[in-house]
């Protein structure tokens, strides 16, 4: 029957049948569609979702919960970018996350910071997920005794300890003593509350300045906020033992005065702190650190109410959800995100014009280090001609400002661009004086009838910088008289 | 003539065995809903309107949608009036067209960057649009015709200064619509 009919359709000729397996070709095709069709049904209703329910709480964070990994659970987004940080191979013309090694890069360094740890071993540090690694690994810890303060800034696993401990005992102990303690490096626990997510101030130190500065830290902005967690540990500190006020070791930053260059030196000045003698002036010098947060409250973006999360942890848009980029890094490689927000100009134009300012800056710094190397020189020249301590000690403290002038700015990341023209001017300031002790130097040594310039050791290689360091370290200094 | 015996022969799945039959137009018939369902969340409908709400149906325009709304060009203008061209009906829905293929491309891939900028396509249309109401007063402009320079170089703050796709907070995003059945209703957190 079927055969028959079969054959009818057939020789009428005009619709033919289909072979068997074409019904099996389109019953495939039917399917894929449905499949595809339902991943993008999917997608949309994913999107969607994402737009409306931004976060979902699995799993509360417990108070002092200084392991990462668990605060990722709830914020998935948030965690996955905070594990780029641990990305230590990118490099910028002068940053990055790498290992760079600025002593064999510029072995002036070893000269000016003769008699700190840091003319021994001093890195570009990498990603904040390295910063128990790497504190751990650092030739500037000295054993068997370090303060503990040195792990303030390094983990957060600090809040919890200092909770413990009493924050005075925390800082007064033995860094060797706590390292069984210190095992999350910086994560979330560090600017984040467990309950709330909202931002705040885990470290003493920030919330302290601020009550110097008769400020009040509590009143701030949320934006203003987006950059004082990273001024918690990204500003110039120094460590302060007064028994009176029994404190050993104790985590200071030096705002006293204001949060300026000059406030910052005066306060020191006051107080006459010294952090090492260079052996090779006999001068009492101070080592600055990082004042990031300082410098970039006098540029342009402070100005502007741009935080330092606006470009170093950009908003991030997934599909439906909006997010703060954890992965902090420098805007020079995540520009699209960064600088194109506000500034549209393409990738290359914004890169090319970030570099030129940091390249002036490094010439500037690097004439600074030239003038700075020959006034320690030049004054130990005139010790061995003869010149008294007396009369050493106008041009040593000139030259004790010249490199705090310098180190402000060197030691700062972003080669300047924090604040251009103010580092640029600090930077000045650093070349002024140090050529302003040279002078007074080059009328002392002409008093001692020495008319001609000392004869300058070679620093050009590390290992020979090193080894005119190590000599004055020593007392076995060279003959610099011509 | 041919063409139309080879439709009829794949519509009528003649000579096939009838479960087969069955089951393709089973599988013909759930696809059909699927993609009725599709056009229903993703709101497509609206993709032949001229509304604004229609831009921002996926997330990557809800920053342009808010800062269109509270610009100056909120009051007297839509998207479509600027961002589509305007010289005949068929180049406007030729243009729309593409253009919304790339984006749904863009967007169900994930590959959106975050601070938007016009393509190579859309600045002349956008450019001859600005032309097109503003054409009074750049009679005495001699740049107006201009292949060099675009209206928003200068006036680049049309959309705000600020242009990253998440630069307005997450609560001030436009609600999407409904898509029905209160499955996505929308104001539910």
């Amino acid at each position: 029957m079927s055969e028959s009919n079969v054959n009818n359709s057939t020789k009428s000729g005009q619709v033919p049948n289909l072979p068997l397996w074409a019904g099996v070709a389109i019953a495939v095709l039917a399917a894929g569609a449905i499949f595809l069709l339902g991943l993008l049904a999917v997608s949309i209703m994913e999107r969607r979702w994402e737009s409306q329910r931004p976060v979902m709480v699995l799993k509360p964070v417990a108070d002092y919960e200084p392991d990462s990994a668990n605060w990722g659970v709830n914020y998935p987004r948030q965690y996955d970018s905070y594990l780029k940080n641990r990305v230590s191979d990118t490099n910028t013309k002068f940053g990055g996350a790498s290992h760079r090694d600025y002593l064999e890069t510029d072995p002036r360094k070893v000269i000016l910071w003769t008699g700190s740890a840091f003319s021994k071993d001093y890195l570009q540090a990498r990603g904040h997920y390295y910063a128990i690694e790497d504190v751990t690994n650092s030739k500037r810890v000295s054993v068997p005794f370090q303060a503990a303060t040195c792990w303030t800034c390094k983990g957060t696993d600090v809040p919890r300890m200092m909770a413990k401990m009493g924050v005075k005992e925390f800082y007064a102990g033995n860094f060797h003593d706590l390292k069984n303690e210190m095992t999350h490096p910086v994560g979330c626990r560090d600017c984040h509350d467990p309950q709330t997510m909202k931002l705040q101030i885990t470290r003493p130190a920030l919330r302290e300045a601020f009550a110097v500065m008769g400020a009040d830290i509590n009143s701030v902005t949320h934006q203003q906020m987006r950059s004082l967690v990273c001024a918690q540990c990204h500003s110039e500190y120094y460590f302060r033992t007064d028994e009176s006020a029994g404190m050993k070791n104790y985590l200071v930053f030096p705002w006293k005065n204001g949060t300026g260059a000059e406030a910052i030196l005066s306060y020191y000045n006051d107080i006459n702190f010294t952090d090492f003698v260079n052996p090779i002036s006999k001068t009492p010098m101070i080592k600055v650190q990082h004042p990031d947060y300082e410098t970039y409250l006098t540029g342009i973006h402070a100005y502007r109410d741009v935080s330092c999360a606006d470009c170093h942890m950009p908003y991030r848009t997934e599909g439906g959800s909006k997010f703060t980029d954890h992965h902090v890094q420098s805007p020079l490689l995540n520009i699209s995100a960064s600088c194109a927000v506000c500034h549209r100009w393409s990738e290359d134009e914004m890169r090319v014009r970030v570099e030129a300012i940091q390249t002036k800056m490094q010439d500037s710094l690097i004439a600074a280090e030239d003038a700075l190397v020959e006034a320690h020189f030049d004054i130990a020249a005139a010790s061995q001609a003869g010149v008294s301590d007396n009369d050493l000690s106008q041009p040593r403290r000139l030259l004790r400002d010249a490199q705090f002038y310098w180190d402000y700015i060197s030691s700062s990341n972003g080669m300047g661009f924090h604040s251009p023209t103010e580092s640029m001017r600090i930077t000045g300031l650093s070349i002024d004086l140090a050529q302003q002790a040279r002078v007074l130097m080059a009328r002392l040594l002409a008093e001692k009838g020495v008319s001609k310039q000392p004869a300058y050791p070679d620093i050009s290689s590390r290992q020979n910088a090193s080894q005119v360091s190590q000599q004055f370290t020593e007392g076995r200094q060279t003959k610099l008289l011509p | 003539m041919k063409v139309l015996n080879l439709a009829r022969m794949v519509v009528s799945l003649r000579g096939l065995p009838k479960k087969w039959q069955i089951t393709i137009y089973l599988l013909a018939g759930l696809a059909a809903g699927l993609a009725l369902f599709i056009s229903r969340i993703s709101n497509a409908a609206s993709y032949l309107s001229e509304s604004p709400q229609t831009c921002m149906n996926c997330h990557v325009m809800t920053d342009a949608y808010a800062s269109w709304q509270r610009g100056s060009h909120g009051r007297v203008t839509v998207c479509n009036d600027c961002h589509v061209p305007h010289t005949n009906p068929v180049a406007k829905y030729a243009f729309k067209a593409s253009d919304g293929l790339k984006h749904s491309y863009v967007f169900t891939f994930r590959l959106e960057p975050q601070a938007l900028d016009l393509s190579k396509g859309a600045k002349p249309v956008v450019q001859d649009n600005c032309v097109r109401c503003h054409s009074q007063v750049l009679e005495m402009i001699r740049l107006s015709d201009s292949s060099q320079r675009k209206c928003w170089d200068c006036h680049n703050n049309i959309h705000g200064p600020i242009h990253g796709i998440s630069s307005s907070p997450a609560e001030l995003r436009p609600e999407l619509p409904n898509a029905g059945l209160g499955i996505n209703g929308k104001g539910d957190n």
